[in-house]
């Protein structure tokens, strides 16, 4: 059973002559432990995607199975729950409640789940401990670095074990070096058998991904599979062209990327070829992969 | 419940202490209004205690008659109020009913008091205000008071042009402290002073607070001097034993209604029936003042719900992330509402504080006793909770209505 299975889902929003579609038609269907990597450029839907998948919208037209079950059409209530159990958010912004410490703000989830002071805070700690941050617990998120403050929203959205992590460009705002960081932290959280969804727009970081969505207007334009440490190898083709140092430089690289994208009737083509070329390579790859980050 | 409440009241706790100031002025209404109602219901509870401790310096054991029914047809005590106005008071008590009372069994001493109308003149000057008591040499026993100086009019010279004074005339009148032997003219004859009262403890408010300014004679000398036409307005009596007053009490009210055949147009009371109907008049009062001030508590919580409302959009981006990380809406809504009351419920504990530092005050640097209960406090935090709930959620409401994509995207 596929942990997400999106079928013909549509979001529209707004109405008459303003109407805009958001989503149009997307089946998406995505199993337990992958490692998914979202691009494509601003407006094309990807957050709008992340939200229906976690559960925070829901679709106008057609049906999501998360583990078999159909949420769609659950009540508001039964949904936060869902999303409290089975699904983590992590932001661009980080979303840490500033009045909050560290270990309050990653105790939060468990709040709701009803889970006395004392355990939520020892639960808390281990986490915290798991991303690093054991020594930042009584600080306040202004005190915190871009990276150590996105550490703990992971670790917020990991209190709860959940299957499912979505982040939705959660390096936008760091640095390389904290990128990396977070990006490592989150490999690590996959091999524990998470599934993660990562919006991003910096093709670099397709290394980490076991498979490549590249949406725009709204639809899935190009679906691949790649190998763990490799950069996909639609996104390669603009890699080394342009740097991505500054907002600008990404938009430049979203343009690359969608000339790069073949178009959307070879797609069904490509993806036969990736799938052969993904498992040739994922053995080879495993042990490159470690040297590999190394040398960056 | 009470497992989402543990970890709330916390947050909300935290919250309050994060905004001290906007936390303390909203606070402000509730503590008004909470220290204005409790001082308000001391202050009375206070007096009607007061006039309770002046009502048993005569002693429990006085019964007090009085013309006029002393329950409606509803079978409710009449308050003060009607008793004051005469109206329910169509006829005095007669002298009849003074010998009926005390020949009645158990009962030991009778005395009436009339009041009798007319201009005191000492020392050639007449002085208004002046309250002319006639009654007999019963009073003293009967109002449980000792003369301080002199004596009080016996039976041999109850004919006789004497006086004896309260306390306050003797100041008013002769402008002397022991003023024996001096004398007034009242009705064209001439009274000598032979004794004088001993102070009454009163406080305004009460109903004895003007036997310190009375001049009383004797009952006799008052019906030679109007011609038979003073009406007794109540008769004092005391039974022979302070343990047959109950009795006595019987005995009287079933003569009375002998002789005033079977029509009940008087009352006879004793300490505890006097004293519930001045209280009762006392509560109407105190119960109106505070009426008044529940409206500042109102106003309170408006002040709450204001800055609730504010806080709710100050705080979107937060209920997003609360929503994203699985928050339902109930859980927001008892947030808010948990905020709100505690907000209010610590604006009533610092009134409750506030108010008793004011009763230390009052008693302290005025006559007045004001008297805080335990149950005066427990209403007081339970109203502040109440009133922090019911105005903290509208702002809850509208806040966990929110959505959570576009409380996340607000800043």
């Amino acid at each position: 059973m596929a942990l997400i299975e999106l079928k013909d889902v549509s979001k529209l929003y707004g109405f008459g002559d303003a109407t805009t579609l958001a989503l149009d038609e997307v089946s998406l269907t995505i199993e337990e432990n992958e490692f998914v990597a979202v691009m494509g450029p601003s407006g094309c839907g990807k957050s709008t995607l992340m939200n229906l998948i976690g559960l925070l919208d829901r679709p106008t037209h057609g049906d999501y199975q998360l583990r078999g079950r159909y949420v769609s059409k659950l009540r508001t209530g039964q949904r936060a729950k869902i999303r409290r159990d089975m699904v983590g958010f992590v932001f661009q912004s980080f979303n840490l409640l500033p009045r909050m410490t560290v270990i309050e703000n990653v105790a939060l989830p468990l709040v709701y789940k009803g889970v006395g002071v004392n355990r939520r805070i020892k639960q808390a700690a281990t986490m915290l401990e798991r991303v690093g941050l054991k020594n930042r617990e009584y600080y306040y998120p202004r005190h915190l670095s871009g990276g150590q403050a996105q550490c703990t929203a992971i670790a917020r959205a990991l209190i709860n074990n959940p299957s499912l992590i979505i982040a939705d460009e959660p390096t936008g705002n760091l640095d390389s070096a904290n990128s990396r960081l977070v990006m490592e932290l989150l490999s690590d959280i996959h091999k524990m058998g998470n599934t993660i969804l990562f919006v991003t727009h910096n093709p670099e970081l397709t290394r980490y991904a076991t498979r490549v969505v590249y949406m725009h207007d709204g639809a899935i334009v190009h679906d691949e599979q790649t190998a763990i440490g490799e950069v996909a190898s639609t996104a390669k083709k603009i890699i080394f062209t342009v740097p991505t140092k500054t907002e600008e430089d990404d938009l430049a690289g979203v343009s690359a990327l969608m000339k790069a994208v073949p178009d959307a009737s070879d797609v069904k083509q490509d993806k036969a070829e990736e799938k052969k070329t993904a498992r040739k390579k994922k053995t080879k790859t495993k042990a490159k992969k470690r040297g590999g980050k190394k040398d960056e | 419940m009470s497992r989402i409440t543990r970890g709330n009241v916390r947050m909300a706790l935290a919250s309050v202490r994060s905004t001290k100031w906007r936390s303390l002025l909203t606070m402000l209404g509730v503590i008004i209004g909470i220290v204005s109602v409790v001082m308000v219901v001391g202050i009375g509870e206070g007096v009607k205690n007061e006039v309770a401790n002046e009502i048993n310096q005569f002693g429990k054991d006085l019964i007090t008659v009085r013309p006029g029914a002393a329950r409606n047809a509803n079978g409710k005590m009449v308050s003060n109020a009607d008793l004051l106005f005469g109206l329910n008071s169509i006829s005095g008590l007669t002298e009849k009913d003074l010998q009926t009372i005390k020949q009645s069994e158990h009962v030991g001493l009778a005395a009436p008091l009339s009041v009798v109308s007319g201009a005191v003149t000492a020392g050639g000057q007449p002085r208004a205000n002046s309250l002319v008591l006639a009654t007999n040499q019963d009073l003293p026993g009967a109002l449980n008071r000792s003369i301080k100086y002199g004596d009080f009019f016996k039976d041999d010279d109850a004919n006789g042009n004497f006086a004896v004074i309260g306390k306050h005339v003797a100041q008013s009148l002769f402008d002397d402290n022991v003023p024996l032997g001096q004398s007034f003219t009242f009705r064209g004859q001439t009274f000598v002073v032979r004794g004088m009262f001993d102070e009454f403890k009163s406080t305004p408010l009460s109903p004895v607070s003007n036997f310190n300014n009375a001049i009383f004679i004797p009952y006799q000398t008052a019906q030679r001097l109007t011609g038979n036409s003073v009406q007794m307005y109540s008769i004092l009596a005391k039974p022979d034993k302070p343990e047959n007053t109950r009795s006595a009490l019987n005995a009287i009210d079933s003569h009375l209604l002998k002789t005033h055949g079977g029509e009940r147009d008087f009352a006879v009371l004793d300490q505890k029936d006097s004293l519930n109907s001045s209280s009762d008049i006392l509560s109407l009062i105190t119960t109106m003042i505070a009426a008044i001030a529940a409206i500042s508590l109102l106003v309170g919580g408006v002040g709450i719900m204001n800055i609730m409302l504010a806080s709710v959009t100050e705080r979107t981006h937060e209920i997003g992330v609360r929503k994203a990380v699985g928050a339902t809406n109930r859980q927001i809504l008892n947030q808010f509402v948990l905020e709100a009351g505690v907000l209010s419920l610590v604006g009533g504990v610092a009134g409750i504080l506030i108010s008793i530092v004011g009763v230390y005050g009052l008693r302290t640097y005025t006559d007045l006793k004001p008297i805080i209960s335990w149950q005066a406090i427990v209403v007081a935090t339970l109203a502040s909770l109440i009133i922090g709930v019911v105005f903290g959620a509208a702002p809850a409401v509208k806040a966990a209505a929110k959505d959570p994509i576009d409380a996340l995207r607000h800043d």
